[in-house]
């Protein structure tokens, strides 16, 4: 390949391919401005001029010479930088094209950019066939007095008669609108615009009494419109459809991310109103009252952390996503802690009761990987005290939506196992399993729970990965504060695990006899 | 929402109709404010809008096009596209029975176009003058058109024998707008320095006799109209103001200003001459109580200035 010398056609050319079989237009996007050939071709022009210059500016008999041969010249003085010659020439139809053209018999190929285009024409085609077309036409011959008389024919004008409006009826009967306090924001209407990118969510309206708010509001907004025009026109659309319900100042109210079913992430703060909301990726949102928002947030928690371990200093909990930043990820052997300050409490007869003033290192941190069933997995703080589990998204960048990450508080009496399930080669997944109505149980904690309720209780997961290491120290130290507890959730999951067991080996004699 | 402005354009019914820089026209419920519909124009903004005779579609006048809207169908597109016109169409307007459409334009002429389907003659006609065209309306005897324009001439173009007339209101001014009253016994035009002329037609011979000259505004005037009832008279303008006059004596009878408003670029009168309509360039058309002076609705949804408006009423 001995035209593959050339570095300059070589990233020309790969760009060229890159950006040519690439139907997301991506490519594109992310090599924007770096288009190598083009500088290296910029290049080798200012070395041309520098070079003209030098010979210009020798003294010699070429000074006055015409210099209406420039381009001539140009094309005589070779740089470093030149590509084979006329490179920009062949820039758009090249006879051969030198990048690979994939058959339509790949498998997952896209549509191609010129079958889309082609899809776009027919589809104004047929717009335009459904539009009659008329064209002016000079009158080709003078009318004659009769046809004059038939279409120019003078009206006699007579005085109107005084007529009622129908709209002035309309009127008086609709005289208070309660969608005009939002009017402002009618003009954000996606659906009401042609040609503007547009932007659809769905809402709940966890503003209204709950009997209205069965079903969420389909908004269309224009893209750029802000969080706050989002809000405006929810509580727009709203009042037209419902104009029974009144609705608040726009201003009380913030848009927070929702999941499918209605179900509002509280701990997550507001979208910020100024931004625009094709910045976010969700689709889902929830009108919240800020000021709702702002006492849920302040108790965030709804089961009593006071257990038995009140005498630790206990972790400062914050319902709100942010990372707090004084506490340190740590290393050493957290489990070792762990150990002494159960055992400080736990066999607190031992009389060694200055333990009892266990430092904080114990409320440890780690940075790890959730694990999603289909999404990419994301960095998440993963916080573990004597009476919770706590699992904080690190959204390093604010706009990373897609990943769509979420916190979690667990009582540490809600979780019910954890265990090591893969060693990889350079990475542990491992597993916190729990049980949401645990949870919710655990506000009552002297009810005396029915044991033979566990069939019913529901176990959820989380699975993390990150270093052998930290692993197995999680593990660990999970496994210690669950033996020490020995909580009835943990005892019911370790029941039908071991049901479960027997289950199977009784299938199995079974089997064998 | 395309049921309820099916229901609510559909011919008999009430229906207020915009269209502006944002290349889009909307149909409004008009008692509620609510946009029911929007329409594409592509590629140009609307200088003027029509309601056919019979209320069924809309005309709208742009760059190059004349096009009509289906207003009782939920098609955003128009159903009907007359070509041919080189420049800017300013004005559109529908003969009485709607045999045909006038037009005038940029290209220094007004043209008549046959709009009936289907007849064995064409009526087109064309009518040059010496400048661009800014106005054009139809006397309602439907047998004249004046033609108004940059040249500051008021053409009284006849159909049936193509003789024309010339007025000169005021030299070195441009024509913006002429409005005759539904009797046919007064014409107004209003002029690029604000200045509104009124002549009588209904004299015998029936010559336009000029009546009144009103400094209207301050600034640009844009657009003139007479209530149905032909005693008030609106000029709106470049000085962010809609004026009403009181026909009979030419006093002013209502200012009309909001503190955002803009240049107001169109007006329309309801039926029992009450309340009034008004476009502004800061996007909304407002309703107007005439009698009250208040303020009755705002529509809001355009993305850029309103700069025609056309509203189709009913008697009840």
């Amino acid at each position: 390949m001995a035209t593959y010398d050339n570095k300059a056609w070589l990233l020309k050319n790969v760009r060229d391919a890159f950006i040519a079989t690439d139907d997301t237009g991506l490519c594109e996007i992310v090599m924007a401005g770096e288009d190598f050939s083009k500088i290296f071709q910029n290049k080798a022009l200012e070395e041309r001029k520098r070079e003209r210059d030098k010979i210009f500016y020798e003294p010699s008999t070429s000074r006055g010479k015409d210099t209406g041969t420039d381009d001539d010249e140009d094309r005589d003085l070779v740089t470093r930088f030149d590509p084979y010659p006329d490179m920009e020439d062949s820039d758009e139809d090249e006879p051969c094209p030198s990048y690979p053209r994939f058959t339509d018999e790949m498998a997952h190929r896209q549509r191609s950019n010129t079958a889309q285009w082609l899809d776009k024409k027919e589809l104004a085609l047929k717009k335009a066939a459904k539009i009659k077309v008329v064209k002016w036409e000079d009158p080709v011959s003078p009318l004659t007095p009769e046809q004059m008389a038939e279409v120019f024919a003078k009206i006699e004008v007579k005085k109107p008669e005084k007529k009622k409006s129908l709209l002035a009826e309309q009127l008086e009967n609709c005289p208070d609108l309660p969608h005009r306090q939002y009017l402002e924001y009618a003009k954000f209407d996606g659906t009401a615009q042609l040609g503007l990118p547009i932007k659809s969510f769905k809402i709940f309206m966890t503003v209204i009494p709950e009997k209205h708010q069965n079903y969420p509001l389909i908004v269309c907004v224009i893209a750029n419109a802000k969080i706050k025009d989002l809000i405006g026109f929810t509580c727009y659309k709203y009042s037209i459809d419902h104009p029974e319900v009144t609705l608040g100042s726009v201003h009380d109210y913030g848009l927070c991310i929702a999941e499918d079913d209605g179900e509002v992430d509280w701990a997550f703060p507001c979208l910020d109103n100024n931004e625009p909301c094709s910045k976010f990726g969700f689709t889902c949102l929830g009108l919240i009252d800020i000021k709702r928002k702002e006492n849920i947030v302040h108790c965030p928690i709804p089961y009593d952390l006071n257990s038995a371990f009140q005498c630790f200093p206990k972790a400062s909990v914050s319902g709100q996503s942010h990372v707090n930043t004084s506490r340190q990820n740590t290393g050493g052997s957290d489990t070792s802690e762990i150990i002494k300050a159960m055992n400080t409490v736990s066999e607190g007869n031992k009389g060694i009761g200055h333990q009892l003033s266990i430092d904080a290192s114990q409320d440890k941190l780690y940075r790890v990987q959730l694990l999603h069933k289909v999404r990419a997995n994301t960095p998440v703080q993963l916080g573990i005290t004597l009476d919770t589990v706590e699992v904080v998204p690190l959204v390093t960048n604010k706009h990373a939506f897609w990943a769509r990450p979420k916190y979690f508080l667990h009582s540490i009496n809600s979780v019910a196992w954890c265990q090591i399930l893969e060693a990889k080669s350079n990475k542990t997944i491992f597993r916190i399993v729990y049980s949401p109505t645990h949870d919710t149980a655990f506000n009552d904690r002297n009810a005396t729970v029915n044991v033979s309720s566990y069939t019913n209780t529901i176990y959820k997961k989380h699975d993390f990965e990150t270093e052998h290491d930290t692993a197995r120290k999680i593990v660990e130290k999970v496994n210690t504060i669950l033996d020490l507890r020995n909580s009835p959730c943990r005892r019911e999951y370790k029941m039908v695990k071991e049901k479960k067991l027997q289950t199977r080996r009784s299938f199995h004699t079974k089997h064998l006899s | 929402m395309s049921g309820e402005g099916a229901s609510a354009g559909a011919g008999s019914q009430v229906a207020l109709v915009t269209g502006g820089y944002d290349h889009t026209i909307k149909l409004w419920q008009a008692h509620s404010g609510v946009c029911l519909r929007t329409m594409q124009h592509p590629d140009s903004q609307v200088n003027d809008l029509e309601i056919s005779p019979n209320g069924q579609t809309v005309a709208a006048c742009g760059y190059q096009h004349i096009r009509t809207y289906d207003l009782a169908s939920a098609n955003p597109d128009p159903v009907l596209n007359y070509e041919g016109v080189v420049k800017n169409v300013s004005r559109v307007g529908f003969q009485e029975n709607g045999q045909w459409m006038y037009t005038g334009g940029e290209d220094c002429t007004a043209r008549i176009w046959d709009i009936r389907i289907g007849h064995p003659f064409q009526c087109q006609r064309i009518f040059q003058v010496p400048a661009p065209v800014n106005a054009v309306v139809l006397h309602p005897d439907q047998s004249q058109i004046m033609v108004g324009g940059q040249s500051g001439i008021i053409h009284i173009w006849d159909l049936k024998t193509d003789h024309n007339e010339q007025l000169i209101p005021e030299a070195e001014t441009s024509i913006q707008d002429i409005a005759i009253d539904p009797e046919g016994k007064m014409m107004a035009a209003v002029n690029n320095k604000g200045n509104c002329y009124v002549w009588s037609l209904g004299g015998s011979p029936p010559r336009p006799v000029p009546r009144k000259h009103l400094q209207a505004h301050k600034k640009y005037a844009l657009r003139c109209k007479f209530s149905y009832d032909s005693t008030m008279l609106v000029t709106t303008s470049g000085d962010c103001s809609a004026r009403v006059w009181r026909t009979s004596d030419w006093s002013l009878m209502r200012e009309l200003r909001h503190e955002t408003q803009r240049w107001v670029w169109d007006a329309a009168f309801t039926l029992d001459s009450r309340y009034l309509f008004t476009g502004s360039s800061d996007s909304y058309a407002r309703l107007w109580d005439l009698e009250k002076g208040t303020l009755e609705r705002e529509y809001c949804g355009h993305q850029k200035p309103i700069t025609a408006l056309a509203f189709r009423d009913q008697a009840v």
